[in-house]
């Protein structure tokens, strides 16, 4: 056998060790992170909430706004939280080179066949009184409930016709 | 996180160290956690395409999420800004214990997992009580065309909740892809929870004190940040747009 043989790795566990004095201060910075995605999550939920009052529902700003925001959240928990920023260059860049790159590959799939799969001749039946409800709710007629209950009303008197 | 022994790169591939520098069970964690991490990928851009695909007939969110335990009023969202809140918070009591594991302060690892564990319950809890409201309906109901076997063909009727055929809020779709993949991430923050609570009773026992590091912590720890990671997508794609 020419090669030597080693059963002398490092200990890794025990690498990870740190001092009292290392420890406040990681402390310091996880509260910190943790702050941060606190007012994150409740600028999210304003936003969330004052959207149908103000007309902000489905507008393309604030979903990119959102999905900035998650994906920024999402950073900080693997960078930090998961510890990822803190190790050896190449442990991060295999964990996320082929995660990224598959999931570039699915948003490109849904962003390219979507176009057309919305069209009527591609989907399977839906409801007509769906569509109806649907319609109303978004022509603003209140809360969901409501619409319902006048859809209700009017659909029972179709009936009675 | 002072590295003992600098490694030049070219060593690195040569054997007798992982160039990656972790531990194998940390570096399988990893390896297991894209996987998984790929299949919600998936079940998330499948939601995506059939979304796109209805969005017409799409429900809102902020209409079919509007209750809050105890309180009788309509409350859009706020529940589930909450349970995102518990999980984040019950993230960060994780992240607490495993830096208590570096100083290999048993104690103060034990209160922090113990307030995981309780954070990830109440998640559970809450996704239980959710996914209730969400099969029972509201009280008025909707009118849809259900199919009737006896005549044969689609009748009106009046449908109270959701279940994977019928939706009181929208499409069927809505809710098969809410009951997939919040079910799906619920059965892994229960299996979080249980994987949490053998490690919390090894700490109990001494058994990492005993091998002389707390690493078994960070691991599950990985696990458990994966969850979070995954409800702040769920939260936004399902929840927020």
């Amino acid at each position: 056998m020419s090669a030597e043989f080693h059963d002398d790795y490092p200990s890794y566990e025990h690498m990870a060790h740190h001092s009292e004095e290392e420890g406040k201060q990681t402390r310091k910075t996880l509260w910190r992170v943790f702050w941060i995605m606190l007012a994150i999550t409740i600028f999210e939920l304003v936003m969330g909430s004052l959207a149908p009052g103000r007309g902000w529902t489905g507008a393309t700003w604030l979903k990119f706004l959102f999905i900035g925001l998650t994906i920024l959240k999402a950073g900080y928990i693997i960078l930090s939280f998961m510890h990822l920023g803190h190790e050896v260059r190449f442990l991060k860049y295999i964990i996320l080179t082929p995660y990224i790159t598959f999931m570039s590959y699915g948003i490109f799939i849904i962003l390219d066949e979507g176009v057309y799969s919305g069209e009527p001749i591609n989907r399977t039946r839906v409801d007509p009184i769906l569509i109806h409800q649907q319609e109303k709710l978004r022509a603003g007629h209140g809360h969901h409930e409501d619409a319902i209950l006048e859809e209700h009303g009017q659909a029972k008197e179709e009936v009675q016709h | 996180m002072s590295h003992s022994t600098e490694i030049s790169s070219k060593e690195a591939w040569g054997g007798g160290q992982s160039p990656f520098r972790v531990s194998y069970g940390k570096m399988m964690m990893w390896f297991f956690l894209v996987s998984d991490a790929l299949t919600f990928g998936g079940l998330l851009v499948s939601y995506g395409f059939i979304r796109h695909k209805y969005a017409d007939v799409w429900p809102k969110a902020e209409n079919v999420f509007t209750h809050f335990p105890f309180i009788e009023k309509h409350l859009p969202l706020a529940y589930v800004g909450l349970m995102t809140f518990i999980l984040i918070m019950s993230s960060v009591t994780m992240v607490l214990a495993v830096e208590a594991g570096h100083r290999n302060d048993k104690k103060k690892v034990i209160m922090w997992m113990f307030w995981t564990i309780v954070g990830g319950a109440t998640f559970v809890g809450s996704q239980a009580w959710e996914w209730f409201h969400f099969i029972h309906g509201t009280a008025d109901g909707a009118l849809r065309h259900v199919w009737d076997m006896d005549s044969g063909k689609y009748v009106e009727k009046v449908i109270y909740g959701a279940n994977m055929t019928v939706n009181e809020y929208g499409v069927p779709q809505f809710a098969n892809y809410f009951f997939f993949i919040t079910g799906f991430h619920g059965f892994h923050v229960f299996s979080g929870v249980c994987i949490n609570l053998i490690i919390f009773l090894n700490v109990l026992k001494g058994t990492y004190e005993r091998r002389g590091h707390y690493e078994m912590i960070e691991k599950v720890g990985l696990y458990w940040h994966f969850v979070d990671l995954v409800w702040v997508f769920v939260f936004t794609f399902f929840y927020l747009l």
